[in-house]
This record gives C-alpha cells, sequence and structure tokens, in this order.
C-alpha cells in the first residue's frame, strides 16, 4: 500500500502547489479556473510519480538505475505492476467499481422521477447528478470491456508474454484514479450541470467544476490513446509463431478495432474540451457567437469522437459475446472472415456518421441527406455481426452456461437497439424524437444492453481463468434472466415517453407521463438490487468457489491451455499456432501445438 | 434422418415462427396508437416515416428473436460433455443472401421515409406568417408580426403555414411542440428555421403535447422551460393578436 498513500500525498501536494503558485502570480482565489488546472497538472504528475513512475521508469531519464515494485500477491494491484493480467484485473475491478456507483446514481435519478413534480432533488442538483451519471457511465463503457478484457486476454490469445510496452499499459491503468478523484470531487468547486456532452455556451459559462469534467476527461483521453496504441502495436508485432492474422480469435479483432477508432478520434474530443477551456481561462471565443465564434463548430468536433466511441465502447463487446457465442455453441465461428469485415466496415463508416446527432441543430441542411445515408449504412457491417452470432448458434450444441443465456440477452437488446437507431438516423423521425426519452432508451439498449452486458458475461466466462475458481452457476442464471428481464422493464417504457413527447435531462415533467416513469422506477430498483447477486456470487466465488482447472470450458483458443491463473509471463515456451481457434468439429484440428517451437528464453 | 433433411426442417420451423412474430406484432402494431395525436401537416410526414419504419423493423427484430428463441429450445445440448456441433465454417449463398438483404433494406428506408420524408418536409419554403422566437434562460419570447412580444401563450392560426425564426440570446435551447413534432436548436448568433403548419384546433390544458418545450439542456430552468400552445380559428388569432398590441401598450406607456 506504500506507492498508494506516497501516490496520495505527492498528489495533494501537488495540486495544493500548483493552486497556491497560481495565486502568488495573478492573484484571484484557489478555486479561480486557472488556479484549478495548474493545480490538476501538478497533481497529477505528482500522483503518477507517486504510484511508481519516478521509481519504475523515469529514474532511466536521469542514468539512474529503475526500481521496479516487487510486491506480490493481493499487494501487486496497488502498485505500478506491468504485468497486462494484473492490469487487466485493475481494469476490471476499477471499472465494475464505477459501474455500480454510477448505477446507483441512475437509482437516485430514479427515485426523483418515480413521481412528477420535484421530490427531494434540486433542479440543479438532478441537472448534476445526470451529468455526473452520464460521464461515470460513458467511461466505463469505453474502457471497461477494452481496458480489462484487451490487457488481459489480448496477449494470452496471440500468444504473446505481455504488452508491446509494459510500462505504458500500467501508466494507461494509473491514469484512471485521477479521472474518478477529479470527476467526483467536482461537486466541490459547484459541479457541472452539462450532460457528459458539455455543450457550448454552457459549459462555457457554468460553474468551475466543469473544468475539473475538462481536466479529468482529457486524462481519460490520454488514457485511451496510450491503450489503443499498446494494443495496436501488440497485436500487430507480437503474434506467437503462426498466429497469423486469419488466425486471429474474434475478441482479439474486436479489440484491434476499437483501439485503432480509439487512436484516431479520442484527440478531437480532448481538442474540443480545451478549447472550452481557453474559452473559460484565457478569454478566446471559438464557442461564443458575439465574438465570431460558433457553438456548433463544438458539436461537430464532440461527435467526431462521440460517435465512433460508441464502437471503441462495442467492437470490444461484440468481440466478447462472439468469443463466447462460439466457445459455448461449441462450433466454428460462423462466417468468421464477414464478421471480420463488418469490424472494418464498422472502423471505416464509424468516422464519417457524426452529423447523424445534429439534424435539428442547425447546421448547413445540405448535410443531413448524406449522413442520414451513411449512418443508415453502417447497418450492413453491424449486421454481418449479427450474422456470425446467430450462425453460429444455429446447429450448435449449446452448453446452458451463464455467459450464454446473457448472450441471448445481449443479441435481444442489441437487437431492439439496432433498430431503434434507424428512427434516429431518418432525419425526418429524428426531427420529433432527438433530445427526448427514445434517445436515452436507445443509447442504453445499445451501451448497457451492449456493451455493459459484455462487461458482466465476459466476467463470468473468463472467471474460472482469473481467478482459478468457478463462480455459481445456478445463482449465475437467475442473474441472468433477472439482469435481462430487468434491463428491458426499465427502458421499453421510456421508448414511449419519448415518442409521446417528454424531453430528457430533466427533473420534473407533466404529469401526463406519470405512469412509465413510475413503472421504470420501481422496475431500476429491481434491476439495482439483482446486482447484489452478481457481486455476491463472484466475490464469494473468488475465495471459496470449487477450482475450476485450466479449461472448465474446453474451449481452444491460448488462454485455455494456460493453467488457472496463467503464471507470470503467461508462456514458458511459446505456442506455435497451426490451426484456426474455432475449428470445433473439424475432425483432427489443432489450434496450437503444445510441444511449442523457439523463443523459450527467458 | 439424415443431417441435411435435419437443417431442412429446422429451417422451416423457424420460418414459421418467424411468420408467426411477425404476424403477431403486425397486429399489435395496427391495433395500438402509440404516436401522439397530430396537431400539424409535418406531424402527418414525421409520423408516416416512424410507422413505416416500424412495419419494416419488425420483421427484422422478429427474425432475432425467432432464432433466439428456437436455438435455445432445439439446439440446446442435453450432455454436459464437450460434444461438438458440426464444423460448419461459413456458407457462401447465406453470406451473400445476408448482405443483398440487408444492403437493400438499407438502401430501402434509405429512398422511404428516408429522402421521400426529407423531401416532403422541404417541399414548401412559402410561409404566410413568421415569428421570431427568441430562447433565453429560462423563457421563450415570441415576436409577432405586428410587433407583439409574448411570454406566456404561443397562441398560432390553424391552417396556415407558419416559419418560426429562432435564435438564442446566452447559451442552446431547442424549440420543440411534440404535438406538431418538429424541432430545431436556438443558437445564440445563429437564425435557425421550422416549419409549422397547424392543422387541429386545441390548447396546452387539454393535451400537454401543444407545449413549446426546450428541449436542448440549458441549466437550472431547463425541464421547467414551457410555453403554453393553443391553436385557434384564424379569425379568432387575428383579434388575439391585435389586443396583445393593446394589452402591451399601457405598460410600455408607464414606463416611457
Ligand atoms: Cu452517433
Ligand atoms: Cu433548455
Amino acid at each position: 500500500m506504500r506507492p498508494l498513500i506516497r501516490a496520495v500525498v505527492l498528489g495533494l501536494v501537488g495540486y495544493v502547489a500548483g493552486a497556491w503558485l497560481t495565486v502568488a502570480v495573478r492573484g484571484g482565489s484557489p478555486s479561480d479556473d486557472v488556479a484549478v488546472v495548474f493545480g490538476f497538472i501538478l497533481g497529477l504528475i505528482g500522483w503518477l510519480m507517486g504510484i511508481g513512475v519516478w521509481n519504475a521508469w523515469a529514474r532511466e531519464w536521469f542514468g539512474l538505475p529503475a526500481k521496479p515494485d516487487q510486491a506480490t500477491g493481493w499487494k501487486r494491484y496497488f502498485t505500478f505492476n506491468t504485468d497486462h493480467k494484473v492490469i487487466g484485473i485493475q481494469y476490471l475491478v476499477t471499472f465494475i467499481a464505477i459501474l455500480l456507483l454510477g448505477g446507483a446514481m441512475a437509482l437516485v435519478m430514479r427515485m426523483e422521477l418515480a413521481r412528477p413534480g420535484q421530490d427531494f432533488l434540486t433542479l440543479d442538483a438532478y441537472n448534476k447528478l445526470m451529468s455526473m451519471h452520464g460521464i461515470l457511465m460513458v467511461a466505463t463503457a469505453v474502457a471497461g470491456v477494452l481496458g480489462a478484457f484487451g490487457n488481459y486476454l489480448v496477449p494470452l490469445m496471440i500468444g504473446a508474454r505481455d504488452m508491446a510496452f509494459p510500462r505504458v499499459n500500467a501508466l494507461s491503468f494509473w491514469l484512471i484514479p485521477p479521472v474518478a478523484i477529479g470527476l467526483l470531487s467536482a461537486p466541490l468547486l459547484g459541479s457541472f450541470d452539462t450532460g457528459w456532452t458539455a455543450y457550448p455556451p454552457l459549459s462555457v459559462v457554468n460553474q468551475g467544476g466543469q473544468v475539473l469534467f475538462i481536466l479529468a476527461v482529457t486524462t481519460f483521453g490520454l488514457s485511451s490513446i496510450l491503450g489503443g496504441l499498446n494494443i495496436v502495436t501488440t497485436v500487430a508485432t507480437m503474434r506467437a509463431p503462426g498466429m497469423t492474422w486469419g488466425r486471429l480469435p474474434i475478441f482479439v479483432w474486436g479489440a484491434f478495432c476499437a483501439s485503432i477508432l480509439s487512436l484516431l478520434v479520442t484527440q478531437f474530443f480532448a481538442a474540443s474540451l480545451i478549447l472550452i477551456l481557453l474559452d473559460r481561462v484565457a478569454g478566446t471565443t471559438f464557442f461564443g457567437a458575439a465574438a465570431g465564434g460558433d457553438p456548433l463548430l463544438y458539436q461537430h468536433m464532440f461527435w467526431f469522437y462521440s460517435h465512433p466511441a460508441v464502437y471503441i465502447m462495442v467492437l470490444p463487446a461484440f468481440g466478447v459475446m462472439l468469443e463466447i457465442i462460439t466457445h459455448l455453441a461449441r462450433k466454428p465461428l460462423f462466417a468468421y472472415k464477414a464478421v471480420v469485415a463488418g469490424f472494418w466496415g464498422i472502423v471505416g463508416l464509424s468516422t464519417i456518421v457524426w452529423a447523424h446527432h445534429m439534424f435539428t441543430s442547425g447546421m448547413a441542411e445540405q448535410l443531413h441527406a448524406p449522413f442520414m445515408a451513411l449512418t443508415e449504412a453502417i447497418s450492413i457491417p453491424t449486421g454481418l455481426v449479427f450474422l456470425g452470432a446467430l450462425g453460429t448458434l444455429w446447429q450448435g450444441k449449446l452448453q446452458s452456461k451463464t455467459p450464454l443465456w446473457l448472450a441471448f440477452g445481449w443479441l435481444f437488446n442489441f437487437a431492439i437497439g439496432g433498430i431503434t437507431g434507424i428512427y434516429l438516423a431518418d432525419v425526418a423521425t429524428d426531427i420529433h424524437l432527438q433530445d427526448t426519452y427514445f434517445v436515452v432508451a436507445h443509447f442504453h439498449y445499445t451501451i448497457v444492453g451492449g456493451t455493459i452486458f459484455a462487461l458482466i458475461a465476459g466476467s463470468y466466462f473468463w472467471f474460472p481463468k482469473i481467478t482459478g475458481r468457478m463462480y455459481n452457476e445456478r445463482l449465475g442464471k437467475i442473474f441472468a434472466v433477472w439482469l435481462t428481464v430487468g434491463f428491458n422493464l426499465v427502458f421499453i417504457p421510456l421508448f414511449w415517453l419519448g415518442v409521446n413527447g417528454l424531453n430528457r435531462r430533466v427533473a420534473d415533467y407533466p404529469e401526463f407521463y406519470a405512469g412509465p416513469n413510475a413503472f421504470a422506477s420501481v422496475a431500476a430498483y429491481i434491476l439495482g438490487a439483482g446486482f447484489l447477486l452478481y457481486a455476491g456470487n463472484l466475490l464469494w466465488s473468488a475465495r471459496r468457489g470449487p477450482a475450476a482447472g485450466p479449461n472448465p470450458w474446453n474451449a481452444r483458443t491460448l488462454e485455455w491451455q494456460l493453467p488457472s491463473p496463467p503464471p507470470e509471463h503467461n508462456f514458458p515456451l511459446l505456442p506455435e499456432v497451426v490451426g484456426h481457434p474455432y475449428d470445433y468439429g473439424v475432425p483432427g484440428s489443432v489450434h496450437a501445438a503444445q510441444e511449442a517451437a523457439e523463443g523459450g528464453e527467458e | 434422418m439424415n443431417e441435411r433433411g435435419g437443417y431442412k426442417q429446422d429451417a422451416i420451423r423457424v420460418g414459421l415462427l418467424w411468420l408467426g412474430l411477425v404476424v403477431v406484432l403486425e397486429a399489435v402494431w395496427f391495433a395500438t396508437e402509440i404516436l401522439p395525436r397530430q396537431y400539424a401537416e409535418e406531424a402527418k410526414i414525421i409520423d408516416d416515416a416512424f410507422n413505416l419504419l416500424t412495419i419494416l423493423g419488425i420483421p427484422v427484430f422478429s427474425f432475432v428473436v425467432a432464432m433466439l428463441i428456437y436455438s435455445a429450445f432445439r439446439f440446446r445440448s442435453r450432455n454436459d460433455a464437450s460434444e461438438d456441433g458440426p464444423p460448419i465454417k461459413t456458407s457462401k449463398p447465406v453470406v451473400v443472401t445476408w448482405l443483398v438483404v440487408t444492403s437493400a433494406l438499407a438502401l430501402a428506408i434509405l429512398i422511404n421515409p428516408g429522402l421521400v420524408g426529407l423531401a416532403e418536409l422541404r417541399a414548401n419554403p412559402e410561409a404566410d406568417l413568421v415569428l421570431e422566437v427568441e430562447g433565453q434562460r429560462w423563457q421563450w419570447v415570441v415576436t409577432y408580426p405586428n410587433g407583439a412580444e409574448v411570454r406566456d401563450e404561443l397562441v398560432l392560426p390553424v391552417d396556415t403555414r407558419i416559419r418560426f425564426d429562432v435564435t438564442s440570446v446566452d447559451v442552446l435551447h431547442s424549440f420543440w411542440v411534440p404535438g406538431f413534432r418538429t424541432k430545431i436548436d436556438a443558437v445564440p448568433g445563429l437564425v435557425t428555421s421550422v416549419y409549422v403548419t397547424p392543422t387541429e384546433l386545441g390548447t396546452f390544458t387539454d393535451d400537454v403535447n401543444l407545449r413549446l418545450q426546450c428541449a436542448e439542456l440549458c441549466g437550472i430552468g431547463h425541464a421547467r422551460m414551457v410555453m403554453p400552445v393553443r391553436v385557434v380559428e384564424k379569425a379568432e388569432f387575428e383579434s388575439w393578436m391585435a389586443e396583445q398590441l393593446t394589452a402591451e401598450a399601457p405598460a410600455a406607456e408607464g414606463r416611457g
């Protein structure tokens, strides 16, 4: 725990030093926007140095020998550890915790919304709680699946001993706690009330908490870019002998494609936020109409990242779910090449559809038709993912296990999410539905129904690999049903509310909307309670569950050929890949030769 | 029964299940009134688009559901041992058919309701009445052609093509009347326009969807940034508009 304490202390010292130095130079108060900026930057540096960047890395820059932390056992998780499996678990636990926190906030919101009128949250408090819920959950969806399973599984699945840049990898994770701390301490500065979208001019003129939002989210973007860089490089250069691109497990493809996107577009979000910051602290007017700026410019830049972000969230989720479906249907992944082509189609199209979020924004009208066409075209590559999933289930030998039950719920949800997306791509219907509860329902179907379901299903499927123990199957299945039914009961009524005229991001609404809101609130409490079962099952099983053995699913990919949990550096001898990972039922087929070849030098 | 025969039988059964689901869901859609009441021509265009998308979306959704239900029951492995399924890696005819069908669907909805709906909404750039709307935290200010500034109720003449020229003095807002279905953001420094042709008389007190609701998050008062809407006969509108001016005048004199 020493590094963590050091990090907290140095982080605080850095923050205070930065803020007070700013005050000393320019006067004003330490809660001014500028002081917060310098405080955050020095605090971030202090935090990183304290956690181990100095010892494990920065010392080398000054000609000193690096002193990486030698902690073992559970203490590793609180240090600057470079083992990709440790980092994967750090991501998994951190983001499940943030998921539960963001979920608890949603329950408080549903409590306020359970009946019309303003009950116990002020209008302002509601807006701020909604904004916090939004950004925490978006972060979870962006980095949860990719950070947790991308880090844990990619090296194992491609037969590598670690990521290409292990220290960069540790850095990507340790940038996350300052993001969470920054966001969660924003209430000290009046919080932020602009949703997760932070549209100016509101985000230029509101409370100082918005500055912490900007700094935290920009830091989060840095973490995403570094993580993406690492996964792209690892997959491109560190595949085991024989692991050709055509034999790559589908999750690796999902993580790879998502990482390429995150490497290409995250800067745009960061840049747009930094322009807001400059408008606030440096007197620029990028988004100030009175002085020649343009509020719509922000929306273009923001969605240039934030639409692809949906695919950064969902491509790894596609990968997780197709892995689960293939291994538990015990059949080759149907139309593997078409599915991979679908992933690439999504990567390509996702960067040229952003303005479908802006049909009612007042942007140039000649953009409407092309962006509608491009957005609707994305249904074609996405359809290939469904083809892969449904084709694999067809004629399979379905193993009735929790992850597969969740995969069924996921396909159901994602079908609804995908089809309702068409109503928002179509200009005519979007004009009515934009900024209503229809949008809220739609994106929860894709992000929760798609990505969070994958996070949860994956946490069951790889649980025996990560912990070496088996979760309780019966409780797992009860939770799978609970989650799927509960989720649908919460969000189906919201479609009706949106169509019938209820706008989003409101603490109060006319009496007319009372019924479905009350229903959704009760369903939300039931859904929320289900997570006790989830957490209980996994926490208990991690300590007391029966030993799982190396390969409880009798699966073919490389991670299942190692002990559970896998040893440090994974493969004593690098495997040699000789066949496709999913050739279930193909007589005599082998994925990797155990009597491994070259490269065993340690 | 050989394997091929088995596949064929499965295909027929899942096809029947699909068909059944389509019939039931379409019947439910046609039997229920989900969409709110239309108060404008534009609402009809947008609702037609909504209907068409739903009618086309139901078979797609039903296909996924039919496959899931059938697979869950029919392909469930009875023994827990890890026996493998048939090694079907791909099927070119299936992949090609799938691509053709999904592409055709995407193209179909792009043309109608997509481009058709867009063309209908933009068909007529004329307006019989132009109202200026200004969003400000947290109220709407509407200026009528005679110069009257109104804040408490938006009164509109029926069967009149109205253009709203919308702008904002502070942050983003959005002009939305659910009963009309149309929406446009109020952006500082920009005048955006939206056309509405009211076709039905009505008032906010009878239908909650006759309200001008701010739809873009604008701060504390966003939820309650609402202006009641009333659609009246043309003659009534004219006299109401004139009254607004006289109602305003004494106040203006008082200030002067
Ligand atoms: Cu989008
Ligand atoms: Cu508003």
